[in-house]
């Protein structure tokens, strides 16, 4: 028997759905194989997840688990033991308030002799590469490490095959990192089948297999390389590609015969350094830095901010130390730093959340502490998304949850009203959802929901936590979209933290970039990308263009090193073409 | 800062307080509290209070730690040292308007207070060397002849054990929910009674939203991991006594023996 997966024929309907999830899906799982499954939200890809270990029981068709019907009531328990499965929030799914008991829960279900549950427990935290950890608290662990652990605590059940249902979606670029090669040693060295599920492409690059999937359907099914040479189809899936395939397509558009299989870094920057000639001539490097560098008036400013938690206890701890910056009006600054590098504890002193330690925070020149009135201004002027601003939406209905901060402003009514639908069509929430109870609308529209209701303060400042967060591609596309469309309409300062150094790196004008406390960097985007190692060794993912640009650098072409988006990089690849043809 | 709260004071450490059974230190701290009601002259309650003090240096916990813990019951001290300073009869020592402080009056709140810090500082020895895990364990085992009488004491703990898991969660989700509605210009500090009541909808209906949805995602993936009742179920780690579990217990019941004898002698 080699697939540990059969799925025949599936066809699942929720119970009170109007359309299918799956309609008529056949797939088959083979045995220690790593497998990815891509898929935009909606295109039922956890709905499949679901499916493969008796959580959900198909509405027609058959789901057999190492050859068990998972509708037999009988061979649930079988069933689960042999395809353990692990979700997106780690803080939902641990039991226990001490790693190591956490770990020891499944293997306590499944009435396990004590003695071998303690051998199990030590093998799966150390297979996680989590054995150092195991009398810690889930609570005080990175996002990454818990996931770790939840992924021990399947590993604990001695499964054939463990489901990961976007086991990223929450997690820092240090953190997907973790997760993903834990997935694949383990699929390497225990031989456990992995199936994979997530919306971000560069998570598949390595998959022994790779299915799209779309509206219930299989899309594209193959090797990764294969399924990512289908561009056109992807793009009509509305999924992106890595950007190692876009750039090779785009150079095929101009004429080029590249393959479009070369997936990774390495051996994009082969073929694309083998396709032109030797002795190229250099490429002018365009500096945008000066032209951006104009002065603006200031916004904010911070001044020797430090901030210290808990002072006075066993738990103190200094989270930012002598921050000194200052917000441009009318500017795009992207915050960029890993988790815990304290951009959090920065943002929420500029609407006086927080009181510094030490330093102070000027809106026009008045420090917002000054007094209460101005503090109470600054709360409005400076407008705060937190991150996931969803869980923070409690009105009965969607209007009356964005004119919350309005009222609270104490302004008229047809002023609220008048501002609650600017607002919303900012963010795009028509104005049929007015009515409807926030709780009951779909992820991406809570989330547009909750930025109307900071947007709806028009503050002059809007500063916004990793905004795109746990969205899929086109989501996060979409939320930038009408981030911009507010700045460009109202000229106000934008200040977005976030991990995702590709998204920012094409809107804003400057980057300041924090690391342990610290602002270790600041400036416009070519300065900062000239610094790409460094900012890898921070644990910052560096955009794709810009590893690949370094890497043919490398190989003697000479590209200029303020490269990081595919665009510039596609044009200066082209001048290089285009200057060796001369 | 709300986060700063810890709640459920276990500190790990390896004293032999850390290692004793929490089933022997469950019932040797309900002994202690039954031998504290019985105290009434100043040699029980200093026999008591030598008692406490023993255990917290063999506990090794600092001083400065057990008076933080007695810190938040200030008010209550106050109450009990008021009501019973000036509504106890006997010897008249001062008297001012319409109150009077009696002799008795004052050895009673002294008693009164020296009890409820003895009360406390003993039951939060037990919370300060016992994980919150350990003791719903105890608890369960201890408890488990009630299930005869069908009584779902494997779920209790289960219950118990999950919302000690969640509580520094829910805090952490608290603080934040509480920030993101300032930052829309909730006010949650100021405004008379009823408004501050009304102020709370912002934050406790996001709360009890995020607390159901985790819920139901925790129930699915302990489903996944097999879970299925306390039918069936074994230990990682197995409760099991030892000799110094009898120690302990058998001083303990010497202890609430011995106040027995002393206040059947007046003491």
């Amino acid at each position: 028997m080699s697939s540990i997966i059969e799925i025949k024929n599936c066809t699942f309907q929720y119970p009170e759905a109007e359309q299918t999830a799956l309609s008529g899906l056949s797939l088959e799982i083979e045995r220690g194989s790593f497998v990815a499954v891509l898929g935009h939200n909606g295109s039922g890809k956890s709905t499949l997840a679901k499916l493969m270990n008796g959580l959900l029981i198909p509405t027609e068709g058959q789901v057999l688990v190492n050859g068990l019907d998972t509708a037999n009531e009988a061979n649930i328990l079988n069933v689960r033991r042999t395809v353990g499965m692990v979700f997106q929030n780690p803080d939902n799914q641990i039991v226990a308030n001490v790693v190591e008991d956490d770990v020891a829960f499944a293997p306590e279900n499944l009435g396990v002799p004590s003695e071998e549950i303690r051998v199990r427990v030590d093998e799966a935290l150390k297979a996680v590469g989590m054995y150092e950890f195991r009398m810690h608290a889930p609570h005080l662990l990175s996002g990454g490490q818990k996931q770790r652990v939840a992924i021990a605590g399947v590993i604990a059940m001695q499964p054939d095959c463990i489901v990961l249902d976007e086991p990223t979606a929450m997690l820092d670029p240090a953190g997907r990192a973790e997760i993903i090669s834990t997935a694949h040693r383990l699929c390497r060295e225990k031989g456990i089948t992995v199936v994979l599920i997530t919306h971000h492409m560069n998570e598949c690059v390595d998959a022994d297999r790779l299915i799209v999937m779309s509206d219930g359907h299989l899309v594209a099914d193959g090797k990764p390389e294969t399924v990512f040479s289908q561009v056109e189809l992807l793009r009509q899936e509305r999924l992106t590609t890595p950007e190692t395939t876009a750039l090779l397509y785009a150079l095929n558009q101009k004429g080029w015969n590249l393959p479009l299989e070369a997936l990774r870094t390495e051996e994009c920057a082969q073929v694309i350094a083998s396709a032109l000639p030797e002795n190229l001539p250099d490429v002018p490097l365009q500096t945008k830095a000066e032209e951006d560098r104009a002065e603006s008036a200031t916004a904010l400013e911070i001044r020797g901010l430090s901030h210290c938690y808990s002072v006075g206890t066993p738990f103190e701890k200094v989270a930012v130390e002598n921050i000194n910056l200052t917000l441009g009006t009318s500017q795009i600054i992207g915050l960029i730093g890993h988790t815990g590098s304290g951009k959090s504890t920065l943002i929420q002193h500029l609407n006086g959340l927080l009181k510094p330690t030490e330093g102070s925070i000027l809106l026009d020149g008045q420090d917002i502490h000054a007094s209460k009135a101005l503090l109470r201004q600054a709360r409005f002027r400076v407008g705060l998304v937190f991150q996931y601003p969803e869980y923070q939406l409690f009105e009965e209905t969607v209007f009356r949850d964005i004119a919350f901060g309005p009222k609270n402003m104490g302004l008229s009514e047809t002023e609220i009203d008048e501002r609650v639908r600017e607002a919303a069509r900012f963010t795009g929430v028509t104005e049929d959802l007015f009515e409807r109870s926030p709780l009951e609308l779909s992820g991406g529209q809570k989330r547009r929901v909750a930025i109307a209701g900071v947007i709806a303060m028009r503050p002059d400042v809007l500063v916004l936590d990793e905004p795109t967060a746990g969205l899929d591609p086109q989501g996060c596309a979409s939320i930038l979209e009408n981030i911009m469309e507010y700045h460009r309409q109202t000229k106000a300062t934008v200040l977005i933290v976030t991990h995702s150094m590709e998204d920012i790196s094409r809107i804003a004008d400057r980057l300041v970039v924090m690391n342990r406390s610290h602002m270790v960097m600041e400036g416009v985007p070519d300065e900062i990308f000239a610094h790409a190692p460094e900012l890898e060794e921070m644990g910052l993912a560096v955009p794709e263009s810009a590893r690949l640009a370094a890497r043919l650098r490398e190989l003697g072409l000479p590209l200029p090193e303020n490269i990081y988006t595919t665009e510039r990089l596609l044009e200066c690849i082209l001048t290089l073409k285009g200057g060796a043809a001369q | 800062m709300i986060r700063d709260i810890t709640l459920g004071q276990y500190f790990p450490g390896n004293t032999i307080a850390h290692r004793l059974d929490p089933r022997s230190k469950l019932i040797v701290v309900l002994l202690f509290i039954v031998a504290l009601f019985l105290a009434k002259s100043y040699v029980s309650y200093g026999l008591m209070t030598a008692v406490v003090i023993a255990c917290v240096a063999i506990s090794r916990i600092k001083l400065k730690t057990v008076l933080r813990n007695l810190k938040p019951l200030i008010l209550i001290f106050v109450i009990t040292a008021f009501v019973n300073l000036f509504y106890t009869e006997g010897d008249v020592l001062v008297q001012f308007w319409v109150f009077k402080i009696t002799m008795q009056g004052v050895i009673r709140a002294c008693q009164m207070l020296l009890r409820i810090s003895l009360l406390i500082t003993g039951t939060f020895l037990l919370t300060y060397t016992t994980s919150p895990l350990a003791l719903t364990d105890g608890m369960e085992s201890l408890l488990s002849p009630l299930k005869k009488i069908h009584l779902p004491v494997h779920e209790l703990a289960m219950m118990m054990s999950i919302a000690l898991r969640f509580i520094p969660t829910l805090v952490e989700e608290t603080d934040k929910i509480m920030s993101a509605q300032k930052a829309r210009g909730a006010n949650f500090d100021t405004g008379k009674f009823t408004e501050k009541a009304k102020a709370l909808l912002p934050l406790l209906v996001p709360l009890f939203v995020s607390a159901s949805r985790r819920a139901d995602e925790l129930a699915v993936a302990m489903e996944c991991r097999c879970y299925h009742g306390g039918e069936g179920r074994t230990r990682m780690k197995v409760l099991t006594l030892h000799t110094r579990d009898g120690v302990v217990l058998l001083l303990g019941v010497v202890l609430l023996a011995g106040m027995i004898v002393l206040r059947s002698f007046g003491l």
